[in-house]
């Protein structure tokens, strides 16, 4: 399973696609596409690039544990959160910064 | 400290409103991201794991009050309200905003700064030793001459689109402490036969993936044909460097895979033809540049003894600051006083606005205005008369910055690891905490000496492990992070890399390896005189190894 992961132009703030065609912050709200959706996942891919707002654009490997998406890699479960050491909240999108595909 | 002349100030004015135009094409989408992304390197603007990053120059390491009050000021306006020192004597803030930076960068070219450079396969940042002009060991202040590379090296226009970056560090004491020897240009100014001071230039050192101590290639350089002779080194990496694979493409792999031998023999045809020609600097030139590094207005002071005992038993903290945080001024009743950046549990070399402003007040009421940036992430007030130094402490104390530990074991060079850094494969600021915390009380550190512990969170070695006593990278193994440990690195005039012991540790188990090491130093040293790095080259790996993982 796989999900589309980036970061936005103006802030830079990590975001993912969620179902709905937007890129928003929460990891839990990313559309998790299944091994027969690739066809849906590069058009999605192809759809965020027309936008030239999203950039570092990733699929990232992913399952499910008891519902939550859980991202293989250390470093994109870091990147959902924030630095640990010292512990930062992650950067937030700024109002002009919500982009949809 | 050097100023900006009328063409600096055009030259820096000039290329914020250039990159401010390009960042508001790329908002607007006139620019896309391919495009864009080249621009914004050669601006110092990374995109790291969670937002943006810009790096910004401090050239060799020298600031003034002024200057470091604007980054406080950025760092609470455009940022989190904090900084990051680097091993390559810059700043780097974490978390600005794309739109924001045409406004920094224009804040900072308002106090003679820049973020030029700081990316890229250019030459990049010169960096000093931390001392420069003030320490006691000193033949000569290598920032003049720092100053005019940073001249000759800003938008070089052949040497913009160099096969790698290139890193220069210059020293003028015999005491390394600018780790030259892991440069691609090493520069150590000497005097020769008859008195006259001038450089000896190593060439090809470095860390990263396949570090290599840098190889003299002339043992005596005059200042006036310096210029002509980096030239000349760059001209020929610059030809002959590979760019077939980003991975063999710095200087130390062409200067390995040809040989010194070829390497100099070509630097010393390209040196016949530029020498004499419009590279020389002249005496006068020099003279001009040298005039901004001018001594500041010493008092005439008798040499004073600092009692260190003394204060032990007066005030222990004090005492220790005394005992660690000072270094010999060549200036009789002054010294240069390291401001550590490394709390215990904290990360290293990061600082707050207000520290940072603190920082700025201490230089300016008792360093005539004057501060250093090490390479070790800390910062220095490099002219302090000793008379203030009880002043000094207290104004530190306040700040939260008056931790007497520097070139103790707390004393750690950490990059930013994976909290932060897009290259990372694993965190390196954690592992430095938890190591801070294990070794926190006073009296351990005291006992254990200089050791110097430097932490990679990847193969790029930013936290040059590869030179730490004890040297510690991680690496990713199956998804998660393991810690690689070597021994034996030093980046002195006695350079030598780190060899890895064995197999890695969980990061759990680190603290409690690094503990067993220096417990198996202390117990085999032969007088606490023996620094960690003698003993190790006295006993060899073997008694390590055993401390680690077991006999047999």
């Amino acid at each position: 399973m796989e999900i589309l992961t980036g970061n936005e132009l103006t802030s830079g703030a990590t975001v993912y696609l969620n179902a709905q065609g937007q890129w928003v912050e929460d990891l839990q709200n990313a559309r998790v596409f299944g091994a027969n959706e690739a066809e849906a996942r590069d058009a999605a891919i192809a759809a965020t690039k027309k936008t030239l707002r999203i950039i570092s654009l990733e699929t990232e490997k992913v399952s499910l544990v008891d519902g939550v998406v859980t991202p293989e890699r250390l470093r994109e479960r870091i990147r959902a959160t924030g630095p640990t050491a010292p512990v930062f909240d992650r950067q937030h999108l700024s109002e002009d910064g919500h982009v949809s595909i | 400290m050097y100023r900006y002349d009328e063409f600096d100030a055009a030259f820096v004015g000039g290329r914020v409103a250039q990159f401010s135009d390009q960042v508001r094409r790329r908002l607007s989408g006139e620019l896309n991201e391919d495009q864009f992304r080249p621009l914004r390197l050669m601006n110092g603007l990374y995109l790291q794991l969670h937002a943006y990053m810009l790096r910004i120059a401090v050239p060799y390491g020298t600031m003034s009050s002024r200057q470091l009050r604007k980054l406080a000021h950025i760092a609470r306006v455009y940022d989190r309200g904090y900084g990051h020192f680097t091993t390559r004597q810059n700043i780097q803030f974490n978390w600005p905003r794309l739109k924001d930076i045409p406004a920094i960068l224009d804040e900072l070219a308002s106090v003679e700064m820049h973020a030029i450079q700081t990316s890229g396969n250019c030459i990049r940042n010169i960096t000093t030793d931390q001392f420069a002009g003030a320490a006691a060991d000193e033949i000569i202040d290598p920032r003049p001459v720092a100053e005019i590379l940073r001249q000759w090296s800003s938008l070089h226009p052949e040497f913009t689109f160099l096969p790698r970056k290139f890193k220069i560090a210059m020293t003028g004491a015999p005491n390394d402490r600018a780790a030259i020897r892991f440069h691609d240009i090493g520069l150590q100014a000497v005097a020769n036969a008859s008195g006259e001071i001038g450089w000896e230039v190593w060439v090809g050192g470095g860390l990263g993936r396949t570090p290599m101590i840098g190889k003299l290639i002339n043992s005596f350089v005059p200042h006036e044909h310096l210029l002509a002779y980096l030239e000349s080194i760059l001209r020929v990496y610059n030809r002959y460097g590979r760019r077939d694979n980003k991975y063999k493409a710095r200087i130390k792999i062409l200067v390995h895979e040809e040989g010194l031998e070829t390497i100099k023999g070509q630097v010393e045809a390209e040196f016949a033809e530029v020498r004499g020609g419009v590279l020389t600097l002249p005496q006068a030139e020099l003279d001009r540049i040298n005039a901004y590094f001018a001594p500041p207005a010493f008092e005439a002071l008798a040499a004073q003894k600092i009692d260190v005992a003394r204060e032990l038993i007066l005030d222990p903290a004090y005492g220790r600051w005394l005992e660690h945080n000072l270094h010999s001024h060549r200036q009789p009743g002054y010294v240069s006083v390291t401001v550590s950046l490394k709390p215990i549990g904290g990360a290293p070399g990061d600082a707050t606005a207000e520290q940072m402003e603190a920082v700025a007040d201490l230089a300016e009421r008792f360093s005539f205005d004057e501060l250093r940036v090490t390479h070790e992430q800390n910062l220095v007030l490099p002219h302090v008369r000793i008379s203030d130094l009880r002043a000094v402490y207290d104004a530190l104390v306040a700040a939260q910055l008056a931790d007497g530990n520097s070139g103790l074991i707390t004393d750690m060079i950490a990059c930013p690891g994976l909290d932060y850094c897009a290259l990372a494969n694993a965190r390196s600021i954690p592992i430095a905490q938890a190591i801070s915390q294990k070794f926190a009380s006073e009296e351990r550190q005291k006992e254990i000496g200089d050791l110097k512990i430097k932490i990679s969170g990847c193969i790029n070695a930013c936290g040059h492990h590869h030179v730490g006593h004890i040297g510690i990278l991680g690496v990713e193994k199956k998804g998660g992070e393991l810690y690689q440990i070597t021994l034996g690195g030093d980046a002195t005039e006695n350079a030598s890399v780190g060899k890895i012991l064995g197999p890695g540790f969980e990061a759990d188990a680190v603290p409690d390896a690094i503990e067993r090491l220096v417990d198996t130093y202390v117990s085999r040293r032969e007088s606490p005189a023996e620094t960690f790095i003698a003993a190790f080259r006295r006993l060899g790996d073997a008694p390590f190894k055993e401390a680690l993982y077991g006999a047999g």
